[in-house]
Protein backbone atom coordinates (compact mmCIF):
# COMPACT_ATOMS: atom_id res chain seq x y z
CA UNK A 1 0.00 0.00 0.00
CA UNK A 2 1.39 3.58 -0.36
CA UNK A 3 1.03 5.48 2.22
CA UNK A 4 1.51 8.51 0.58
CA UNK A 5 -1.65 8.53 -0.98
CA UNK A 6 -3.47 8.21 2.35
CA UNK A 7 -5.96 10.93 3.70
CA UNK A 8 -3.97 13.52 5.64
CA UNK A 9 -4.66 14.76 9.00
CA UNK A 10 -5.38 18.01 9.33
CA UNK A 11 -3.16 20.11 11.66
CA UNK A 12 -1.41 19.44 14.92
CA UNK A 13 -2.89 16.37 16.91
CA UNK A 14 -0.41 15.67 18.87
CA UNK A 15 -0.77 18.31 21.48
CA UNK A 16 -3.07 19.09 24.32
CA UNK A 17 -5.28 16.79 26.53
CA UNK A 18 -6.02 13.58 25.19
CA UNK A 19 -3.23 12.73 23.24
CA UNK A 20 -2.51 8.62 23.64
CA UNK A 21 1.54 8.27 24.39
CA UNK A 22 2.75 4.47 23.28
CA UNK A 23 6.21 3.83 22.87
CA UNK A 24 7.62 6.28 20.28
CA UNK A 25 4.15 7.32 19.34
CA UNK A 26 1.64 9.60 19.80
CA UNK A 27 -1.90 9.58 18.86
CA UNK A 28 -4.17 12.55 19.19
CA UNK A 29 -7.52 12.95 19.57
CA UNK A 30 -9.70 12.21 16.08
CA UNK A 31 -6.30 9.99 15.52
CA UNK A 32 -7.11 6.37 14.70
CA UNK A 33 -4.61 3.77 15.45
CA UNK A 34 -4.44 0.63 14.31
CA UNK A 35 -3.03 -2.83 15.74
CA UNK A 36 -2.61 -5.94 14.23
CA UNK A 37 -2.95 -9.29 15.66
CA UNK A 38 -0.24 -11.48 16.02
CA UNK A 39 -1.12 -14.59 17.70
CA UNK A 40 2.12 -16.81 18.96
CA UNK A 41 -0.63 -19.84 19.72
CA UNK A 42 -1.16 -22.83 18.04
CA UNK A 43 -5.04 -22.82 18.43
CA UNK A 44 -6.56 -19.07 17.63
CA UNK A 45 -9.91 -19.19 17.34
CA UNK A 46 -9.14 -17.09 13.34
CA UNK A 47 -6.28 -18.37 12.16
CA UNK A 48 -5.36 -21.65 13.92
CA UNK A 49 -2.09 -20.94 14.79
CA UNK A 50 -1.08 -19.21 10.90
CA UNK A 51 1.79 -17.07 12.37
CA UNK A 52 2.94 -19.70 15.42
CA UNK A 53 5.74 -20.19 14.10
CA UNK A 54 8.46 -17.56 14.40
CA UNK A 55 9.54 -16.92 11.13
CA UNK A 56 5.70 -16.81 10.04
CA UNK A 57 5.00 -14.41 12.31
CA UNK A 58 8.07 -12.13 11.78
CA UNK A 59 6.75 -11.85 8.25
CA UNK A 60 3.14 -11.60 9.17
CA UNK A 61 4.64 -8.01 11.11
CA UNK A 62 6.17 -7.32 8.81
CA UNK A 63 3.37 -6.92 6.14
CA UNK A 64 1.01 -5.55 8.57
CA UNK A 65 3.66 -2.61 9.14
CA UNK A 66 3.99 -2.42 5.38
CA UNK A 67 0.50 -1.91 5.43
CA UNK A 68 -0.44 0.69 7.79
CA UNK A 69 -0.69 -0.96 11.07
CA UNK A 70 0.44 1.62 13.86
CA UNK A 71 0.81 -1.27 16.49
CA UNK A 72 0.94 -5.19 16.72
CA UNK A 73 -0.59 -7.47 19.82
CA UNK A 74 1.05 -10.07 20.44
CA UNK A 75 -0.71 -12.72 22.19
CA UNK A 76 0.72 -16.13 23.51
CA UNK A 77 -2.47 -17.90 25.27
CA UNK A 78 -5.30 -18.50 23.29
CA UNK A 79 -8.22 -15.81 24.87
CA UNK A 80 -10.91 -19.01 24.73
CA UNK A 81 -11.17 -21.74 26.78
CA UNK A 82 -8.33 -24.41 25.47
CA UNK A 83 -5.00 -26.20 26.54
CA UNK A 84 -3.55 -24.90 29.64
CA UNK A 85 -0.34 -23.13 28.91
CA UNK A 86 1.78 -22.12 32.20
CA UNK A 87 3.49 -18.93 32.55
CA UNK A 88 7.02 -20.22 31.93
CA UNK A 89 5.42 -21.24 28.22
CA UNK A 90 3.73 -17.98 27.73
CA UNK A 91 7.22 -16.69 28.48
CA UNK A 92 8.66 -18.93 25.83
CA UNK A 93 6.43 -17.64 23.32
CA UNK A 94 6.46 -14.06 23.69
CA UNK A 95 9.51 -12.82 25.38
CA UNK A 96 12.47 -13.16 22.96
CA UNK A 97 10.29 -12.68 20.36
CA UNK A 98 9.17 -9.07 21.89
CA UNK A 99 12.51 -7.83 21.90
CA UNK A 100 13.12 -9.21 17.84
CA UNK A 101 10.40 -7.41 16.83
CA UNK A 102 11.86 -4.53 18.74
CA UNK A 103 15.09 -4.76 17.07
CA UNK A 104 13.59 -5.18 13.62
CA UNK A 105 10.75 -1.98 13.97
CA UNK A 106 12.60 0.79 16.64
CA UNK A 107 9.41 2.59 16.34
CA UNK A 108 6.47 0.01 15.68
CA UNK A 109 4.08 0.20 19.33
CA UNK A 110 4.49 -3.32 20.56
CA UNK A 111 1.66 -4.44 22.45
CA UNK A 112 1.63 -7.87 24.43
CA UNK A 113 -1.94 -9.52 25.08
CA UNK A 114 -1.57 -10.96 28.80
CA UNK A 115 -3.11 -11.29 32.02
CA UNK A 116 0.00 -12.28 33.87
CA UNK A 117 1.95 -9.61 35.99
CA UNK A 118 5.06 -11.70 35.31
CA UNK A 119 4.88 -12.07 31.96
CA UNK A 120 3.91 -8.35 31.47
CA UNK A 121 6.95 -7.31 33.84
CA UNK A 122 9.68 -9.86 31.25
CA UNK A 123 8.08 -8.75 28.33
CA UNK A 124 8.60 -4.48 28.93
CA UNK A 125 11.66 -5.29 29.18
CA UNK A 126 12.06 -6.95 26.38
CA UNK A 127 10.82 -3.60 24.55
CA UNK A 128 6.98 -3.94 24.63
CA UNK A 129 4.92 -0.71 24.92
CA UNK A 130 1.40 -1.41 26.20
CA UNK A 131 0.08 -4.24 28.30
CA UNK A 132 -3.24 -5.49 26.63
CA UNK A 133 -4.70 -7.03 29.81
CA UNK A 134 -8.28 -8.74 27.99
CA UNK A 135 -8.71 -10.27 31.35
CA UNK A 136 -10.23 -7.05 33.15
CA UNK A 137 -6.98 -7.12 36.25
CA UNK A 138 -7.63 -10.92 36.64
CA UNK A 139 -4.04 -10.62 38.35
CA UNK A 140 -4.33 -7.90 40.72
CA UNK A 141 -0.33 -7.04 40.28
CA UNK A 142 -0.61 -6.17 36.60
CA UNK A 143 -0.65 -2.60 36.91
CA UNK A 144 2.04 -2.39 39.22
CA UNK A 145 3.97 -4.44 36.66
CA UNK A 146 2.85 -1.62 34.01
CA UNK A 147 3.43 1.55 36.35
CA UNK A 148 6.86 0.30 37.37
CA UNK A 149 7.83 -0.44 33.49
CA UNK A 150 6.11 3.02 32.28
CA UNK A 151 3.99 0.81 29.78
CA UNK A 152 0.65 1.61 28.26
CA UNK A 153 -2.46 -0.45 29.94
CA UNK A 154 -6.09 -1.86 28.70
CA UNK A 155 -8.60 -1.83 30.93
CA UNK A 156 -11.05 -4.66 29.92
CA UNK A 157 -14.53 -6.31 30.26
CA UNK A 158 -15.17 -9.52 31.22
CA UNK A 159 -18.50 -9.82 33.20
CA UNK A 160 -16.48 -11.11 36.46
CA UNK A 161 -15.00 -13.98 34.36
CA UNK A 162 -12.05 -15.84 35.07
CA UNK A 163 -9.66 -15.66 32.42
CA UNK A 164 -9.97 -18.13 29.33
CA UNK A 165 -13.84 -19.10 30.61
CA UNK A 166 -16.57 -18.87 27.99
CA UNK A 167 -19.43 -16.33 29.26
CA UNK A 168 -22.83 -18.47 30.37
CA UNK A 169 -26.15 -16.92 30.60
CA UNK A 170 -24.19 -13.79 31.33
CA UNK A 171 -27.10 -10.67 32.63
CA UNK A 172 -27.08 -7.00 32.88
CA UNK A 173 -29.29 -4.49 33.36
CA UNK A 174 -27.31 -2.06 31.40
CA UNK A 175 -24.42 -3.64 29.72
CA UNK A 176 -23.04 -0.38 28.90
CA UNK A 177 -23.12 1.11 32.07
CA UNK A 178 -21.54 -1.83 33.49
CA UNK A 179 -18.92 -1.57 30.72
CA UNK A 180 -18.36 1.76 31.74
CA UNK A 181 -18.21 1.10 35.54
CA UNK A 182 -16.03 -1.83 35.16
CA UNK A 183 -13.33 0.14 32.71
CA UNK A 184 -13.60 3.12 34.16
CA UNK A 185 -12.58 1.67 37.92
CA UNK A 186 -9.88 0.02 36.50
CA UNK A 187 -8.48 3.18 34.76
CA UNK A 188 -8.75 4.82 38.05
CA UNK A 189 -7.01 1.84 39.90
CA UNK A 190 -4.15 2.00 37.34
CA UNK A 191 -3.75 5.53 37.50
CA UNK A 192 -3.41 5.44 41.11
CA UNK A 193 -1.15 2.63 41.33
CA UNK A 194 1.13 4.75 38.89
CA UNK A 195 0.12 3.81 35.04
CA UNK A 196 1.05 6.67 33.04
CA UNK A 197 -2.23 8.61 32.03
CA UNK A 198 -1.64 8.90 28.80
CA UNK A 199 -1.21 5.66 27.93
CA UNK A 200 -4.45 3.76 29.45
CA UNK A 201 -7.07 2.60 27.39
CA UNK A 202 -10.34 0.93 27.75
CA UNK A 203 -11.97 -1.96 25.99
CA UNK A 204 -15.26 -2.74 26.02
CA UNK A 205 -14.42 -6.48 25.32
CA UNK A 206 -16.77 -7.59 22.95
CA UNK A 207 -17.97 -11.43 23.39
CA UNK A 208 -16.33 -11.81 26.61
CA UNK A 209 -18.80 -11.93 28.75
CA UNK A 210 -21.66 -11.04 26.98
CA UNK A 211 -24.07 -12.68 24.79
CA UNK A 212 -24.17 -11.08 20.56
CA UNK A 213 -27.31 -8.93 21.60
CA UNK A 214 -25.22 -7.45 24.15
CA UNK A 215 -22.01 -7.05 22.07
CA UNK A 216 -24.08 -5.44 19.68
CA UNK A 217 -25.24 -3.01 22.66
CA UNK A 218 -22.26 -1.98 22.82
CA UNK A 219 -21.49 -1.26 19.19
CA UNK A 220 -24.30 1.15 19.00
CA UNK A 221 -23.82 2.88 22.00
CA UNK A 222 -19.89 3.06 21.78
CA UNK A 223 -20.22 7.31 22.29
CA UNK A 224 -20.87 6.64 25.93
CA UNK A 225 -17.64 4.94 26.13
CA UNK A 226 -15.97 7.50 24.25
CA UNK A 227 -17.40 10.59 26.54
CA UNK A 228 -15.53 8.54 29.84
CA UNK A 229 -12.52 10.96 28.28
CA UNK A 230 -10.11 7.34 28.15
CA UNK A 231 -9.41 6.36 24.85
CA UNK A 232 -11.13 3.49 23.63
CA UNK A 233 -9.60 0.49 21.65
CA UNK A 234 -12.46 -2.14 19.95
CA UNK A 235 -11.46 -5.25 18.91
CA UNK A 236 -14.42 -6.59 17.18
CA UNK A 237 -12.49 -8.33 13.99
CA UNK A 238 -14.21 -11.32 13.51
CA UNK A 239 -16.11 -11.90 16.52
CA UNK A 240 -18.46 -14.17 17.29
CA UNK A 241 -21.15 -11.69 17.46
CA UNK A 242 -20.45 -10.67 14.39
CA UNK A 243 -20.43 -14.21 13.29
CA UNK A 244 -23.98 -14.58 15.33
CA UNK A 245 -25.50 -11.37 13.78
CA UNK A 246 -24.73 -12.56 10.12
CA UNK A 247 -24.72 -16.46 10.39
CA UNK A 248 -21.30 -16.80 9.40
CA UNK A 249 -18.27 -18.93 10.23
CA UNK A 250 -14.84 -16.63 11.47
CA UNK A 251 -13.29 -17.09 7.70
CA UNK A 252 -16.79 -14.63 6.13
CA UNK A 253 -16.99 -12.10 8.91
CA UNK A 254 -14.36 -9.58 7.15
CA UNK A 255 -17.46 -7.46 5.80
CA UNK A 256 -19.24 -7.27 8.80
CA UNK A 257 -15.77 -6.83 11.02
CA UNK A 258 -15.77 -3.80 8.82
CA UNK A 259 -18.94 -2.47 9.30
CA UNK A 260 -18.74 -3.03 12.94
CA UNK A 261 -15.38 -1.41 12.87
CA UNK A 262 -16.44 1.66 10.98
CA UNK A 263 -19.47 2.56 13.77
CA UNK A 264 -17.55 2.50 16.23
CA UNK A 265 -14.66 4.49 14.59
CA UNK A 266 -17.52 7.05 13.76
CA UNK A 267 -19.03 6.73 17.51
CA UNK A 268 -15.16 7.42 18.79
CA UNK A 269 -13.27 4.42 19.35
CA UNK A 270 -9.49 5.46 18.68
CA UNK A 271 -7.46 2.38 18.64
CA UNK A 272 -8.59 -0.49 16.46
CA UNK A 273 -7.22 -4.45 16.98
CA UNK A 274 -7.80 -6.18 13.69
CA UNK A 275 -6.42 -9.06 11.74
CA UNK A 276 -6.93 -7.64 8.36
CA UNK A 277 -4.65 -4.66 8.39
CA UNK A 278 -5.30 -2.88 4.81
CA UNK A 279 -8.97 -3.25 4.91
CA UNK A 280 -9.28 -1.46 8.21
CA UNK A 281 -6.91 0.85 7.28
CA UNK A 282 -9.12 2.04 4.21
CA UNK A 283 -12.14 1.87 6.39
CA UNK A 284 -10.51 4.06 8.67
CA UNK A 285 -8.74 6.73 6.68
CA UNK A 286 -12.16 6.52 4.74
CA UNK A 287 -13.80 7.71 8.50
CA UNK A 288 -11.09 10.14 9.40
CA UNK A 289 -12.13 12.32 6.35
CA UNK A 290 -15.84 12.08 6.70
CA UNK A 291 -15.04 12.96 10.54
CA UNK A 292 -13.19 15.84 8.97
CA UNK A 293 -9.74 15.04 10.85
CA UNK A 294 -8.15 14.37 7.59
CA UNK A 295 -8.66 15.54 4.29
CA UNK A 296 -9.41 13.60 1.11
CA UNK A 297 -6.36 12.46 -0.98
CA UNK A 298 -7.74 14.50 -3.72
CA UNK A 299 -10.61 16.31 -4.72
CA UNK A 300 -10.84 16.50 -8.66
CA UNK A 301 -14.49 14.94 -9.59
CA UNK A 302 -16.50 17.91 -11.23
CA UNK A 303 -13.93 20.84 -10.16
CA UNK A 304 -11.84 21.13 -13.30
CA UNK B 1 -4.84 56.65 -20.36
CA UNK B 2 -5.40 53.11 -21.65
CA UNK B 3 -4.83 49.89 -20.56
CA UNK B 4 -1.41 49.55 -19.28
CA UNK B 5 -1.40 45.61 -18.58
CA UNK B 6 -3.59 42.98 -19.12
CA UNK B 7 -3.41 39.14 -17.51
CA UNK B 8 -5.35 36.39 -18.84
CA UNK B 9 -6.76 33.37 -16.19
CA UNK B 10 -8.72 30.25 -15.95
CA UNK B 11 -11.17 30.05 -12.80
CA UNK B 12 -11.46 26.23 -12.40
CA UNK B 13 -12.65 25.48 -8.72
CA UNK B 14 -9.57 23.52 -8.52
CA UNK B 15 -7.44 25.90 -8.37
CA UNK B 16 -8.18 26.71 -5.01
CA UNK B 17 -6.15 24.40 -2.74
CA UNK B 18 -8.55 24.00 -0.08
CA UNK B 19 -11.39 22.96 -3.11
CA UNK B 20 -8.79 20.56 -4.45
CA UNK B 21 -7.46 19.01 -1.13
CA UNK B 22 -4.75 16.21 -1.60
CA UNK B 23 -4.82 16.84 -5.50
CA UNK B 24 -3.95 20.33 -4.43
CA UNK B 25 -0.09 19.91 -5.30
CA UNK B 26 -1.26 18.96 -9.29
CA UNK B 27 -2.25 22.20 -10.36
CA UNK B 28 0.88 24.24 -8.71
CA UNK B 29 2.07 25.38 -11.39
CA UNK B 30 -0.88 26.68 -13.10
CA UNK B 31 -1.39 28.36 -9.83
CA UNK B 32 2.07 29.61 -9.54
CA UNK B 33 1.56 31.07 -13.27
CA UNK B 34 -1.62 32.70 -12.41
CA UNK B 35 -0.18 34.63 -9.62
CA UNK B 36 3.10 35.91 -11.41
CA UNK B 37 0.23 37.23 -13.96
CA UNK B 38 -1.87 38.78 -12.16
CA UNK B 39 1.47 40.24 -9.79
CA UNK B 40 2.49 41.70 -13.40
CA UNK B 41 -0.73 43.86 -12.80
CA UNK B 42 0.56 46.20 -9.92
CA UNK B 43 1.99 48.23 -12.23
CA UNK B 44 -1.53 50.04 -13.05
CA UNK B 45 -3.71 52.36 -10.57
CA UNK B 46 -7.03 50.66 -11.05
CA UNK B 47 -8.38 46.47 -11.72
CA UNK B 48 -10.66 45.68 -13.93
CA UNK B 49 -11.78 41.94 -13.31
CA UNK B 50 -13.43 40.73 -16.34
CA UNK B 51 -15.20 37.27 -15.94
CA UNK B 52 -18.58 34.97 -17.18
CA UNK B 53 -21.18 35.44 -14.77
CA UNK B 54 -24.90 37.94 -14.70
CA UNK B 55 -24.16 40.93 -16.43
CA UNK B 56 -23.27 43.00 -13.39
CA UNK B 57 -20.54 45.30 -11.80
CA UNK B 58 -19.63 44.73 -8.28
CA UNK B 59 -16.90 47.15 -6.18
CA UNK B 60 -13.79 46.27 -4.67
CA UNK B 61 -15.19 44.95 -1.32
CA UNK B 62 -17.27 42.85 -3.01
CA UNK B 63 -17.10 39.10 -1.84
CA UNK B 64 -17.22 35.94 -3.19
CA UNK B 65 -16.97 32.34 -1.59
CA UNK B 66 -16.21 28.66 -2.57
CA UNK B 67 -18.55 26.91 -0.15
CA UNK B 68 -20.74 26.03 -2.55
CA UNK B 69 -17.56 23.81 -4.15
CA UNK B 70 -17.33 22.45 -1.11
CA UNK B 71 -14.47 24.86 0.58
CA UNK B 72 -16.67 27.15 3.28
CA UNK B 73 -13.18 28.39 4.48
CA UNK B 74 -12.20 30.28 2.12
CA UNK B 75 -13.69 33.79 0.64
CA UNK B 76 -12.59 36.84 -1.25
CA UNK B 77 -13.79 40.47 -0.38
CA UNK B 78 -15.37 41.43 2.35
CA UNK B 79 -19.06 41.79 1.52
CA UNK B 80 -21.62 38.89 0.87
CA UNK B 81 -20.67 36.46 -1.05
CA UNK B 82 -22.31 37.82 -4.56
CA UNK B 83 -19.38 37.32 -7.28
CA UNK B 84 -19.64 34.80 -9.61
CA UNK B 85 -16.98 31.80 -10.07
CA UNK B 86 -14.54 33.36 -12.40
CA UNK B 87 -14.49 36.45 -10.54
CA UNK B 88 -14.75 34.95 -7.01
CA UNK B 89 -11.29 33.16 -8.45
CA UNK B 90 -10.19 36.46 -9.93
CA UNK B 91 -10.40 38.50 -6.80
CA UNK B 92 -8.80 34.95 -4.69
CA UNK B 93 -5.86 35.14 -7.25
CA UNK B 94 -5.74 39.19 -7.20
CA UNK B 95 -5.85 39.22 -2.98
CA UNK B 96 -2.77 37.21 -2.84
CA UNK B 97 -0.80 39.66 -4.81
CA UNK B 98 0.80 43.23 -4.58
CA UNK B 99 -1.98 44.35 -7.10
CA UNK B 100 -4.58 43.34 -4.07
CA UNK B 101 -3.85 47.06 -3.11
CA UNK B 102 -5.13 48.81 -6.39
CA UNK B 103 -8.83 50.42 -6.79
CA UNK B 104 -10.62 47.17 -8.22
CA UNK B 105 -13.98 46.80 -10.33
CA UNK B 106 -15.20 43.28 -10.91
CA UNK B 107 -17.90 43.16 -14.05
CA UNK B 108 -19.50 40.05 -14.99
CA UNK B 109 -20.64 39.66 -18.54
CA UNK B 110 -22.82 36.47 -19.80
CA UNK B 111 -20.89 33.53 -21.59
CA UNK B 112 -23.11 34.01 -24.74
CA UNK B 113 -22.56 37.98 -25.14
CA UNK B 114 -22.30 39.07 -29.11
CA UNK B 115 -18.27 39.45 -29.88
CA UNK B 116 -19.47 43.05 -31.25
CA UNK B 117 -20.50 43.87 -27.72
CA UNK B 118 -18.00 42.04 -26.09
CA UNK B 119 -15.41 44.21 -28.52
CA UNK B 120 -17.39 47.17 -27.50
CA UNK B 121 -16.95 46.94 -23.46
CA UNK B 122 -13.10 46.18 -24.10
CA UNK B 123 -12.74 49.89 -25.66
CA UNK B 124 -15.31 51.12 -23.01
CA UNK B 125 -13.05 49.75 -20.31
CA UNK B 126 -9.73 51.03 -21.81
CA UNK B 127 -11.35 54.55 -22.25
CA UNK B 128 -10.47 55.53 -19.26
CA UNK B 129 -8.31 57.90 -16.95
CA UNK B 130 -7.04 55.56 -15.33
CA UNK B 131 -3.45 53.44 -15.94
CA UNK B 132 -6.09 49.98 -16.32
CA UNK B 133 -5.04 46.69 -15.45
CA UNK B 134 -7.30 43.82 -16.87
CA UNK B 135 -7.86 40.75 -15.35
CA UNK B 136 -9.41 38.39 -17.15
CA UNK B 137 -10.91 35.48 -16.54
CA UNK B 138 -11.61 32.73 -19.33
CA UNK B 139 -11.69 28.97 -19.51
CA UNK B 140 -10.61 27.01 -22.86
CA UNK B 141 -13.03 24.01 -23.98
CA UNK B 142 -14.26 21.67 -21.30
CA UNK B 143 -14.52 18.73 -23.85
CA UNK B 144 -10.80 18.28 -24.72
CA UNK B 145 -10.21 15.02 -23.91
CA UNK B 146 -12.41 11.51 -23.04
CA UNK B 147 -12.17 12.15 -19.52
CA UNK B 148 -13.09 16.06 -19.74
CA UNK B 149 -16.34 16.78 -17.68
CA UNK B 150 -18.10 17.25 -21.07
CA UNK B 151 -17.15 14.62 -23.60
CA UNK B 152 -14.52 14.94 -25.95
CA UNK B 153 -15.44 17.38 -29.06
CA UNK B 154 -13.09 16.73 -32.35
CA UNK B 155 -12.92 20.37 -32.79
CA UNK B 156 -12.01 21.13 -29.46
CA UNK B 157 -8.42 21.11 -28.97
CA UNK B 158 -7.65 22.90 -32.50
CA UNK B 159 -10.41 25.40 -30.72
CA UNK B 160 -7.95 25.80 -27.86
CA UNK B 161 -4.60 26.20 -30.13
CA UNK B 162 -6.54 28.72 -31.98
CA UNK B 163 -6.86 30.83 -29.08
CA UNK B 164 -3.31 29.84 -27.22
CA UNK B 165 -2.04 31.19 -30.51
CA UNK B 166 -3.86 34.28 -30.83
CA UNK B 167 -2.63 35.16 -26.99
CA UNK B 168 0.68 34.52 -27.56
CA UNK B 169 1.00 36.56 -30.92
CA UNK B 170 -1.78 38.89 -30.02
CA UNK B 171 -3.97 38.81 -32.36
CA UNK B 172 -6.99 40.27 -31.88
CA UNK B 173 -8.87 39.76 -34.98
CA UNK B 174 -8.58 36.23 -34.10
CA UNK B 175 -9.65 36.83 -30.18
CA UNK B 176 -12.73 39.16 -31.97
CA UNK B 177 -13.41 36.01 -35.24
CA UNK B 178 -14.07 33.35 -32.47
CA UNK B 179 -17.01 31.91 -33.25
CA UNK B 180 -19.62 32.42 -30.41
CA UNK B 181 -22.01 29.12 -31.40
CA UNK B 182 -19.02 26.90 -31.62
CA UNK B 183 -17.37 28.17 -28.32
CA UNK B 184 -20.67 27.78 -27.13
CA UNK B 185 -20.73 23.92 -28.41
CA UNK B 186 -17.30 23.12 -27.10
CA UNK B 187 -17.99 24.66 -23.69
CA UNK B 188 -15.58 27.21 -23.87
CA UNK B 189 -16.45 30.05 -21.19
CA UNK B 190 -13.69 31.85 -22.08
CA UNK B 191 -14.43 33.40 -25.10
CA UNK B 192 -16.43 36.54 -24.61
CA UNK B 193 -13.95 37.45 -21.72
CA UNK B 194 -11.11 36.88 -24.56
CA UNK B 195 -12.88 39.50 -26.66
CA UNK B 196 -13.49 41.99 -24.34
CA UNK B 197 -9.66 41.61 -23.96
CA UNK B 198 -9.62 42.10 -27.60
CA UNK B 199 -11.26 45.19 -27.62
CA UNK B 200 -9.24 46.45 -24.76
CA UNK B 201 -5.73 45.87 -26.12
CA UNK B 202 -6.80 47.77 -29.67
CA UNK B 203 -5.31 51.33 -28.43
CA UNK B 204 -2.21 49.51 -26.55
CA UNK B 205 1.00 48.11 -28.07
CA UNK B 206 1.59 45.65 -25.25
CA UNK B 207 3.02 42.11 -26.07
CA UNK B 208 1.62 38.19 -25.35
CA UNK B 209 3.20 36.32 -23.56
CA UNK B 210 1.74 32.48 -23.01
CA UNK B 211 2.92 30.81 -19.67
CA UNK B 212 0.63 28.44 -19.32
CA UNK B 213 -1.26 25.92 -22.30
CA UNK B 214 -2.83 22.70 -20.95
CA UNK B 215 -5.39 20.61 -19.93
CA UNK B 216 -4.68 18.91 -17.28
CA UNK B 217 -8.38 17.31 -16.59
CA UNK B 218 -9.93 17.68 -19.90
CA UNK B 219 -10.55 21.61 -19.62
CA UNK B 220 -8.50 24.03 -21.63
CA UNK B 221 -6.36 26.43 -19.47
CA UNK B 222 -4.28 29.54 -20.47
CA UNK B 223 -2.12 31.89 -18.43
CA UNK B 224 -0.83 34.90 -20.26
CA UNK B 225 0.11 38.05 -19.72
CA UNK B 226 0.22 41.17 -21.58
CA UNK B 227 2.69 44.23 -21.06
Amino acid sequence: MDRSVRPRTVGPVNTGDGVLRLGSRSFGPGEFALMAIVNRTPDSFFDRGATYATDAAFAAIDKAVAEGADLVDIGGVKAGYGEPVSESEELRRTVDFVAAIRARHPDLVISVDTYRSGVARQVAEAGADLINDTWAGADPDLVNAAAEAGTGLVCSHVGGLSPRTDPHRMAYDDVVADVIRTTTALADRALAAGVRPDGILIDPTHDFGKNTLQSLELTRRLDELAATGWPVLVAVSNKDFIGETLELPPGQRGNGTLAALSVSAWLGARVFRVHDVPAARQALDFIAVLRGTAQPAGTRRSLA
Amino acid sequence: MPVVAAAVCPHPPLLVPEVASGAASELDDLRAACLAAVESLATAAHVVVIGAGSPRTYEAEAGGAFVAYGAPGVRVGSGPAVLPLSLAIGGWLLEQTKAAQLPRTYRAILADTAPDLCVQLGREIADSNDRVGLLVMGDGSARRSEHSPVHLHPRAEIFDTTVANALQHRDLDVLKALDPDLADELQAAGRAPWQVLAGALEGTSLSGDLTYEAAPYGVGYFVASFS
